[in-house]
């Protein structure tokens, strides 16, 4: 296979890092990516699983750009939805009437959810559960798991970082995943302060292995919070529609107060959403929170086309089971080369990981190569699978996988790993 | 008190420590301290001690007391060591007064050639010479700045807490100065500066890139996406660390 380079990314990159801060700041950022000589820095366009660089080079997309992709890029039905609410209305100075229907449709679609809200990003909505948990609670503190992300709001951010003062950290408490005790323990040390709770449905630390929930973890969190007045909020931004229309709650079996969504919720269109219970709502209707765009008509068309059709392809099913297929094979393949490939989480979303250098660097390595060679792979995240991952596209990511085994096995037996 | 004291000890283990540095990378600091040879000690009342030998053309730092100094120079508190730092304050000489000449006349030409290259301007950081001592000085810096930001620093030891066990190495390319930094069990230290199976390697393409770096002078998200520097391995050690020394310029900026 030939290898991609990327001299129209990196052309635009220098002239971006005169006129933006970092070139491409935050998440997008090529500086995450190791190296980032083997990453391209520019989308041309996009279809179905893939992308195509500004260089001409394609990828298959396991980002998902990140996770909002699920049915594929440029999709017929939901862009076709977006085109025709655009040739409507979009921002005018009254609600859409499609706020309601899609409200409607989340109510029916999420179990236990009564009502919904709108904003545009996964940040927008869990600040939100947090302020709607104090003002139902009248209490302080958020208690949130070591390594969990919920934006990048102050309170959410790690102490230390940049712009980031002890004092946004007050009453923000953090423990270990899976760690019931620890949660009443925190309890215990600040009585009739906790608010809320607020954790993913399975643990995504960004550098490492993803966690499932114990047996009976989210039951246990939810009793606590039951007997204690403590609102349970679900961040289901990342995880929400891969593992259970219903919810991931339905798919770990517990329910919550509120439940915040962005990601896939419409296939890339912006719009965030969080739904809670009918006796969150009228508190909800007290926290005055909103946003020049968050009543864009066009995400939410779009938002009712995406969830149609993830219905109709019974998506999330679909999913795992295509992420199982997939990951069991790279899994396989990855032995055959004498590698040990740890695939954590569930597969429609899972961390892929070599664990045979305890540094990454060969993890780094495989990645690099891969994505040189078509599959885009990051080293340092959760991956995400798409309904457009067909079969095409897996044998395409297996042969490219295959060719990179080959290449890091290579580089490892002349030692040229850590150079 | 707490900034004090954590500025005290940047001061002596960070800052003062690196005169070992300067001259062997200064042709004219190597010049200065031939045939001195004379142990100087820098005690803080609770506080930090380092000593520093000049012993055939060479300088040695060590922390903690020596077993016999030729000069004992003692500070009251850390706000007085940091006084005498930025040259508003004397120390109290308690052993060595025949050395007040050599204190007063011949060991601040030291100081003051390692203060000429840890304040550069642009002008003197245009000399590629210059660049050379100020970039193996900053990483020197850096290197036992992050061991004490990651101890006593109450921020610094929050983000070190995120850092995984190992030795990260920093390295100027393509044979540069470079240092590493050793997490294990809770302890921070400065290691060997070529390590053996590190961790994680953050690397500078080149010297002018690394000063530039250093000198606060290029934004180091650009430089990595551009691969003026590469890091590879474990990341949050190398972004422990980055916050770490991000700590530096609150004690010392």
């Amino acid at each position: 296979m030939d290898t991609y380079s990327y001299k129209q990314s990196q052309a635009l990159f220098e002239r971006a890092v005169n006129v933006i801060p970092c070139g491409v700041p935050g998440h997008m950022s090529p500086a995450v990516n190791i190296p980032p000589s083997a990453y391209p820095i520019y989308a041309a366009r996009a279809e179905g699983a893939c992308f195509w660089d500004v260089d001409g080079n394609e990828f298959i997309d396991y980002m998902c750009g990140y996770g909002p992709m699920i049915l594929g890029y440029r999709n017929p039905v939901v862009d076709g939805a977006a085109r025709r609410q655009a040739d409507e209305a979009d921002l005018t100075m009254c609600a859409s009437p499609k706020m309601v229907e899609l409200a409607e449709a989340l109510v029916d679609t999420v179990d236990a959810m009564d009502w919904a809200f709108f904003a545009k990003n996964g940040g927008d909505v869990t600040n939100y559960a947090a302020m709607v948990a104090r003002s139902a609670t009248g209490r302080k503190k958020i208690v949130a798991i070591k390594g969990g992300y919920h934006g990048v709001a102050p309170w959410m951010q790690a102490l230390g970082h940049h712009g980031i003062l002890e004092e946004d950290h007050a009453h923000t408490l953090r423990i270990p995943w899976n760690d019931t005790a620890a949660f009443e323990k925190v309890i215990a040390e600040h009585p009739g302060n906790v608010a809320g709770f607020i954790a993913t449905p399975y643990h995504v630390p960004t550098f490492y292995d993803n966690v499932l929930p114990d047996p009976g973890y989210w039951q246990k969190i939810e009793a606590i919070c039951r007997k204690e007045g403590i609102v349970l909020i679900v961040d289901d931004i990342r995880h929400g529609f891969r593992l259970n229309m219903k919810g991931s709650h339905v798919h770990y079996g517990f329910t919550p107060d509120l439940v915040c969504y962005c990601k896939a919720l419409a296939n890339g269109y912006p719009i965030s959403a969080l739904m809670g219970t009918e006796a969150m709502k009228n508190e909800a209707a007290k926290v005055f929170y909103t946003g020049s765009y968050w009543y864009q008509a066009v995400p939410m068309a779009a938002a009712l086309a995406c969830l149609e059709e993830l219905k109709r392809l019974d998506a999330p099913a679909w999913m795992l089971k295509q992420g199982a297929d997939l990951f069991g094979k790279m899994e396989s393949m990855a032995a055959n080369y004498g590698f040990h490939l740890k695939v954590t989480g569930e597969p429609s979303m899972p961390n892929v990981r070599l664990t045979d250098d305890p540094s990454g660097m060969l993890h780094q390595a495989w990645c690099a190569e891969c994505t040189k060679r078509g599959a885009f792979f990051a080293s340092h995240h959760n991956w995400f699978i798409s309904t457009a991952h067909d079969d095409e596209v897996v044998a395409r990511t297996l042969a490219i996988c295959d060719e990179a085994f080959q290449v890091i096995k290579d580089a490892a037996e002349k030692g040229r790993l850590a150079s | 008190m707490e900034y004090q004291r954590v500025k005290a000890n940047l001061n002596l283990y960070a800052v003062l420590r690196n005169l070992e540095t300067l001259v062997v990378c200064d042709g004219t600091s190597a010049e200065l301290i031939k045939g001195w040879e004379v142990t100087l000690q820098f005690s803080v009342f609770r506080g930090p001690t380092l000593f520093l030998e000049f012993h055939n053309g060479r300088c040695r730092a060590g922390e903690g007391a020596h077993p016999s100094p030729d000069v004992r120079l003692f500070f009251l508190s850390a706000g007085h060591l940091n006084r005498m730092m930025d040259g508003k304050g004397s120390p109290i000489p308690l052993k060595g007064f025949t050395h007040l000449s050599f204190l007063t006349k011949e060991f601040p030409q030291l100081t003051d050639r390692l203060e000429y290259f840890l304040k550069p301007d642009d002008t003197l950081l245009a000399d590629a010479a210059y660049q050379e001592v100020n970039t193996c000085l900053n990483l020197g810096v850096a290197a036992y700045a992050v061991r004490e930001l990651a101890t006593s620093d109450p921020m610094g030891s929050l983000n070190a807490a995120s850092m995984p066990d190992g030795t990260l190495a920093i390295r100027v390319l393509p044979d540069g100065p470079s240092v590493s930094i050793v997490k294990e069990k809770g302890s921070y230290a400065v290691g060997a500066p070529r390590p053996e199976n590190p961790m994680a390697i953050m690397s500078f393409r080149d010297m002018g890139v690394a000063c530039d770096l250093m000198n606060g002078k290029c934004d180091a998200f650009a430089a990595l996406a551009k691969g003026d520097v590469s890091m590879k391995g474990s990341i949050p050690m190398i972004e422990a660390t980055n916050l770490l020394m991000d700590r530096i310029p609150h004690y010392l900026g």
